[in-house]
C-alpha cells in the first residue's frame, strides 16, 4: 500500500516520497526500509519517520536488540575464555569482546573483567551471519567513557524508551539533571544503568526513566518536577 | 595485485625467452589468462544494469544517525567527574566557537560609521573650509 511519512506503515509499504527522493540526491534509509530492484519497500511495523533533508526510517516498537555497528550497549560478561570475553548484550547469540580492547590492555597486562560484571561497550561488528563483537576502546585507544560499570543499578526497558530519552528534544534529562547527581549509561540494546548517592534517588531516577516511556513532553515534565519536590521532601 | 601483474608484465620479452625464466613466463601466461576468464564467466549473469547501478541510496542500519541521538552515558552534578569532563568537551567542540568579545558596540559602531561617512563626503566636495582645516 502506498503511504505517507508519518503514516503507521506494514512491511510490504512503499513509500513514492522516498522514491522521488532518491532520483534526486543521496537518501539514508534507516531501520525498517530496504531498497529492491524497483523501489524502496517498509520491512518493519511503525511509523514512517523523516529528518530533513533526506533520511528516513520506521518508528517502531521492539524488545529485542539487533545489533548494528557503532551502537554504545550494555552487556554482562558471561564467560571468559582464553583470549576473549563472552557479552550478552541482549541479541540472539552473546557478543566477542576481546581482553585486548580496552584502555591500556597488552598481552601481558591483562583487564580486570570479572565474569558477571557489567559493561558498556561500542558495537564494532554487526553483522547477520557472525557474532557480534564489541570494543571498551575508541579509534584512539582511549576508553572514553565505555568501560566496566562499578556499582549501581541496570534495568531493561523497550528500545523505543533508550532512543526517546536520549533524544536532544527530550526534557527528561534536562529536568532532572539539576536535582540531584546521578550518573546513567544507556545502551541501545535496552539496558539502563543508574548510579545516584542514595538508593532513593537511583529509584527516582530508574522510575522518571521508566514512566516517561508513555508521556508527552509536558507531562514529563510536570513529573520531574513531582518527583524533585517529593525527594527534596523527604530527604531534607 | 593488480601493481603485481603490471610489474612482471614489463619485464622484457627478452628477458622472459630465457631458460631460467620459464616458469615465471608460463605464470603470468596463467595469470592473464584467468584475468580475462574472469569477465566471461559471469557475463550472462551480471547484467549491465548491475554494473552500472549507482545508488542514491545508503542504508543505515542504527537509529542513531537517523535521530541524533546524544551519547548514552551522562553524569549529571558531579556523580563522575570524569564523565562530566568529556560531556563538556564535547559540547564545546559542537558550540560554534564564541564571537571576539567586542571593545565596540554594534550601536556605536553604526553611529561612527555613519559619521565617518558623513565627514568623508564632506571632503569630496570642494569647500574652502575643508581646504583650510587639511592645511592646518
Amino acid at each position: 500500500m502506498k503511504v505517507e511519512v508519518d503514516d503507521v506503515v506494514l512491511p510490504g509499504d512503499f513509500s513514492e516520497e522516498i522514491d522521488t527522493a532518491g532520483e534526486k540526491g543521496k537518501v539514508i534509509l534507516g531501520p525498517g526500509l530496504r531498497k529492491e530492484i524497483d523501489k524502496v519497500y517498509i520491512t518493519k511495523a511503525g511509523v514512517l519517520r523523516k529528518r530533513a533533508p533526506n533520511t528516513f526510517w520506521v518508528d517502531s516498537y521492539q524488545k529485542r536488540y539487533v545489533p548494528s555497528r557503532g551502537e554504545n550497549v550494555i552487556g554482562f560478561v558471561v564467560q571468559k575464555s582464553g583470549d576473549i570475553f563472552r557479552v550478552d548484550v541482549g541479541s540472539s547469540c552473546p557478543a566477542t569482546l576481546s581482553y585486548l580492547s580496552f584502555e591500556n590492555a597488552t598481552k601481558k597486562n591483562r583487564p580486570e573483567v570479572q565474569v558477571g560484571d557489567v559493561l558498556y561497550a561500542k558495537m564494532l561488528v554487526a553483522s547477520k551471519d557472525m557474532e557480534p563483537e564489541i570494543v571498551c576502546v575508541d579509534s584512539h585507544g582511549k576508553k572514553g567513557r565505555l568501560g566496566v560499570l562499578n556499582e549501581g543499578f541496570v534495568f531493561k526497558c523497550s528500545l523505543n524508551l533508550v532512543r526517546k530519552i536520549l533524544n536532544p528534544s527530550c526534557p527528561l534529562l534536562e529536568s532532572i539533571k539539576n536535582e540531584w547527581p546521578f550518573e546513567l549509561a544507556a545502551g541501545m540494546n535496552g539496558r539502563i544503568w543508574i548510579k545516584a548517592n542514595t538508593m532513593r534517588e537511583t529509584i527516582a531516577v530508574g522510575n522518571a526513566i521508566l514512566a516517561s516511556e508513555y508521556l508527552s513532553d509536558d507531562e514529563i515534565k510536570n513529573m520531574c518536577t513531582n518527583i524533585a519536590s517529593i525527594l527534596a521532601g523527604h530527604v531534607s | 595485485m593488480a601493481n603485481y601483474v603490471k610489474k612482471k608484465l614489463q619485464l622484457p620479452k627478452s628477458v622472459l625467452d630465457m631458460k631460467f625464466m620459464k616458469k615465471t613466463k608460463d605464470r603470468i601466461e596463467r595469470e592473464i589468462e584467468n584475468t580475462q576468464d574472469h569477465d566471461g564467466l559471469y557475463s550472462n549473469i551480471i547484467t549491465n544494469e548491475m554494473r552500472h547501478a549507482t545508488g542514491n541510496f545508503i542504508t543505515e542500519t542504527s537509529f542513531i544517525v537517523c535521530e541524533d541521538l546524544l551519547e548514552g552515558r551522562l553524569s549529571y552534578k558531579g556523580m563522575n567527574p570524569e564523565i562530566e569532563r568529556l560531556m563538556e568537551l564535547e559540547s564545546k567542540k559542537q558550540e560554534p566557537a564564541p564571537d571576539m568579545q567586542k571593545d565596540i558596540s554594534d550601536e556605536i559602531l553604526a553611529k561612527k560609521m555613519q559619521s565617518f561617512n558623513n565627514r568623508k563626503r564632506s571632503y569630496n566636495s570642494p569647500s574652502k573650509y575643508n581646504v583650510i582645516k587639511r592645511k592646518k
